[in-house]
């Protein structure tokens, strides 16, 4: 009895055991070039972190918060002041969603710098772009939940944007907001996307992600040439050198859900004109920028959406040829150049909207 | 590549790191206002601390609200609304369900004042203090139609002497108002306009600047001077000001030092002489200058003459301006024991002068020469009389009491005949002040000559 105790409890290790989940999302060796966390920094990993602790702290604020017109901002004033640890899973959360936009992009960069986009990771690229998207939608509708002054004009210069869309684009606002205007139909919906018709997806995305990993050959690394590149590390260190970014990373979070508490501005009036400074959240910024120097359709769809089309195929301009898993290969300049002008472009645009 | 030492060197640093990090993260978010709140309440006034969140569920709204978990030692505001069926919502708005002051302060009405007449109809108002079917019961309109809300007179007498208008018929108050229920009086107006601020004439720039924006009617703010402090508004009458200013309640979000706050947070209709004050007496006008100068004989706060003085004599200096004349009840009564409802108040109409409506005189409660005070008896139907008696503890009412009965109808329920005898019972200390009519005493006036003016010939106290 107790024998087969100890088996059980053995089993369901999460650590060192053949048939743990952890152990086993590793392969036995991973060439060491890839493994290194210089080339990694641990991006991918850490919007993973990320998103887990999203995921969590979003569960728990799911048992107070109210998706209606008279109790939304209400109750996130409620989570903040009343709810035990309220208060502080609100703001890691909100700082754990930062995170993941920043991880995110960054982890993307990552890619493109190192080349690690090629063939066979095509396709994996393209889920990546696809989850990039998933983050941001749920990152703007987090923002939108909170119902106060900044996010409700964000949320309607946004939502507009749906308008401009030809031929299409009335009835799409009505399927997104829920009616012809923002109101109670908007923040159930934008509710229900939150924790629902974005959750799933990216989740399951992810995870296809991670497994589209080990399908395609693990970690891209640079050709195996010489006997150094050849060299790997076995998962044991992985794992180890992933804890230890985790436990920074969580400290890290802790401290920022600790000490910057996450803004809750007045009450959202829609019967009331606008006179909040209308600022979207600092990832689209660049759009919101964009918007005053050109037609909404330009700088809301065509710019933003051509600008993931071309992210989208850059596998496709660049399939072939030496520089893989080298940052910053020469070979692969084009590409690189390319997106860096975009990524600059973004940048200048977020800063020029930040101090405006 | 990392050696296993160097592993195990960084896993103790990453868990220290971890524990320092939820440590200051939870001790960031674990002692919130509110707690501290309660530990300075239960500390300042004795009690075993029992810190916790606090809500109440006012009969009303029947919605929770939160606000006495800092506010927790502030008094109730009057018996007439008592906490438990009113809250705090229905008065001050804001958002009940939150303990961080920032949110929780959004969408108060009036600041910390919901009386103040630019909410006092969404607050007051409400179907309570507005609107009703008994016009005696509509303060809300009465007191914004008031001339101590308008200053009607003040501005038109000031633009017509300085020749900004043709006559001294009012046209502007302090804020445009109407009066569309029905003007009873024959000197009502139907409406004021808004003073012109935006007026490019150098009349209007200097009376908006040295008298209006002056703290001198009922909705502008108070001069953040000693003896001036005052609410504006319902409150600025109805709620208690010290002359330094200071909070004497047990509401621990209060500082007790801070000048400016209320002297605790509740409606009195037994306003002493010192709450009017805070306006009245302050100084004189000079209309040569269209300024208000400062009277200069106050005692500074806390010098021994104000706080040493016996009451009597530091209300003659107080309240009675050098070469001040006043008969011995205007010194010893206070200004409400002759000063109606109405005339603090309004009627319900709007009045174009103080004349209009400032019409209490010696011979309301003593008489003239030839007739005696006017008495009437008290029935179930003077309601307003009755209602006034049962919102004060210094006095009582019963039906079937014999009282004094204004020129204008208005019933004096603290001045009675009881067995012959006239006795003004003082609403602000409840003490008796027996009194002889003018008819049948030694009194040699001109029959002619009743009004008070006359009386301050001989009953006459100097300062």
């Amino acid at each position: 009895m107790k024998r087969t105790l100890q088996r059980q409890i053995k089993n369901i290790q999460l650590w060192r055991s053949n048939k743990s989940f952890i152990y086993n999302l590793h392969p036995p060796r991973i060439p060491a070039s890839g493994a290194r966390f210089t080339y990694t920094f641990g991006l991918g990993g850490l919007a993973i972190l990320s998103t887990i602790v999203a995921v969590i702290t979003g569960a728990y604020l799911m048992f107070y918060y109210v998706p209606t017109l008279d109790e939304a901002h209400a109750s996130v004033a409620f989570i903040n002041s009343v709810v035990s640890w309220g208060a502080l899973v609100r703001s890691l959360h909100y700082w754990s969603a930062q995170a993941m936009v920043v991880t995110t992009v960054l982890h993307l960069a990552r890619v493109v710098y190192t080349g690690g986009y090629r063939p066979p990771r095509d396709f994996n690229w393209l889920i990546g772009v696809g989850l990039l998207l998933l983050v941001l939608l749920w990152n703007f509708t987090g923002f939108t939940l909170r119902w106060d002054e900044e996010s409700i004009w964000a949320l309607l210069v946004g939502t507009n944007l749906l308008k401009v869309i030809p031929n299409i684009g009335n009835q799409l606002y009505v399927w997104v907001v829920g009616d012809t205007t923002l109101g109670g139909a908007a923040i159930l919906r934008f509710y229900a996307w939150h924790v629902f018709g974005l959750t799933i997806p990216a989740l399951v995305g992810i995870a296809y992600h991670i497994w589209r990993i080990r399908v395609d050959g693990g970690i891209s690394h640079p050709v195996a040439s010489t006997k150094a590149s050849r060299a790997t590390v076995t998962r044991e260190t992985l794992l180890s050198r992933e804890l230890l970014t985790t436990l920074f990373a969580l400290a890290v979070l802790l401290l920022l859900a600790g000490y910057i508490v996450p803004p809750l501005g007045s009450p959202a009036d829609l019967s009331a004109s606008g006179t909040a400074e209308i600022k979207a959240p600092w990832f689209f910024l660049s759009i919101q920028e964009l918007l005053r120097y050109l037609p909404p359709l330009w700088a809301g769809w065509i710019l933003p959406l051509g600008g993931l089309v071309l992210l989208a195929l850059i596998p496709f301009f660049d399939s072939k040829g030496g520089g893989r898993g080298i940052w910053f290969a020469s070979e692969r300049w084009k590409v690189q150049v390319v997106f860096t002008l975009i990524f600059a472009a973004i940048i200048i645009l977020t800063a020029i909207a930040w101090w405006r | 590549m990392l050696t296993s030492t160097k592993y195990i060197f960084g896993f103790v640093a990453g868990v220290a790191l971890l524990w320092g990090a939820w440590f200051l993260a939870v001790q960031q978010n674990q002692t919130p206002m509110w707690k501290q709140y309660q530990q300075q309440y239960f500390q300042q006034t004795g009690q075993p601390a029992d810190i916790a969140v606090r809500q109440i569920v006012p009969q009303m709204t029947g919605k929770p609200e939160l606000c006495v978990s800092c506010h927790i030692g502030l008094q109730e505001i009057s018996s007439s609304h008592p906490v438990e069926v009113f809250g705090c919502v229905s008065c001050h708005g804001g958002n009940p369900l939150t303990l961080e002051a920032d949110q929780a302060h959004i969408g108060l009405r009036g600041g910390k004042n919901p009386s103040d007449l630019t909410v006092v109809a969404q607050s007051c108002g409400q179907g309570c203090h507005s609107g009703t079917p008994d016009p005696s019961k509509n303060h809300v309109e009465s007191v914004r139609r008031s001339l101590q809300a308008t200053y009607a007179g003040g501005i038109a007498a000031v633009r017509f002497a300085f020749g900004a208008q043709s006559d001294a018929l009012p046209q502007y108050g302090v804020f445009a108002v109407t009066d569309n229920d029905g003007i009873t009086t024959a000197h009502g107006l139907s409406k004021l306009d808004a003073f012109p601020h935006t007026s490019d004439n150098p009349i209007d720039i200097k009376f908006a600047k040295n008298c209006l924006d002056a703290g001198c009617h009922l909705s502008e703010p108070a001069r953040a001077e000693p003896y001036f402090y005052r609410a504006t508004g319902c409150a600025a009458c109805h709620v208690l000001y010290g002359n330094d200013g200071l909070y004497q309640g047990d509401d621990p979000t209060i500082p007790h030092d801070e000048p400016g706050h209320m002297q605790s947070h509740q409606f009195t209709t037994a306003i002493p002489y010192t709450q009017c004050n805070h306006c009245h007496n302050r100084g004189n006008y000079s209309l040569r200058q269209m300024d208000f100068l400062l009277r200069d004989d106050l005692p500074p706060l806390g010098a021994p003459l104000s706080d040493q003085m016996p009451d009597e004599g530091r209300r003659l200096i107080e309240y009675y301006q050098p070469i001040g004349e006043f008969t011995l009840c205007e010194w010893e009564l206070d200004c409400i024991d002759c000063h109606t409802a109405q005339e603090a108040m309004g009627d319900g109409d709007i009045h174009p002068n103080q004349q209009e409506m400032q019409y209490t005189q010696c011979q309301t409660c003593h008489g003239t020469l030839e007739t005696l005070p006017n008495i009437s008896t008290v029935t179930t139907a003077d309601t307003t009389v009755l209602r006034q008696a049962a919102l004060n503890p210094n006095y009582q009412l019963h039906v079937g009491d014999q009282v004094i009965k204004t020129s204008r109808g208005e019933l004096l329920g603290h001045v009675k005949l009881i067995d012959g005898q006239y006795i003004l019972t003082s609403k602000v200390s409840g003490v008796q002040y027996p009194f002889n009519p003018v008819k049948g005493s030694g009194c040699q006036q001109d029959g002619s000559r009743q009004d008070s003016a006359y009386c301050h010939q001989c009953h006459t106290y100097q300062r």
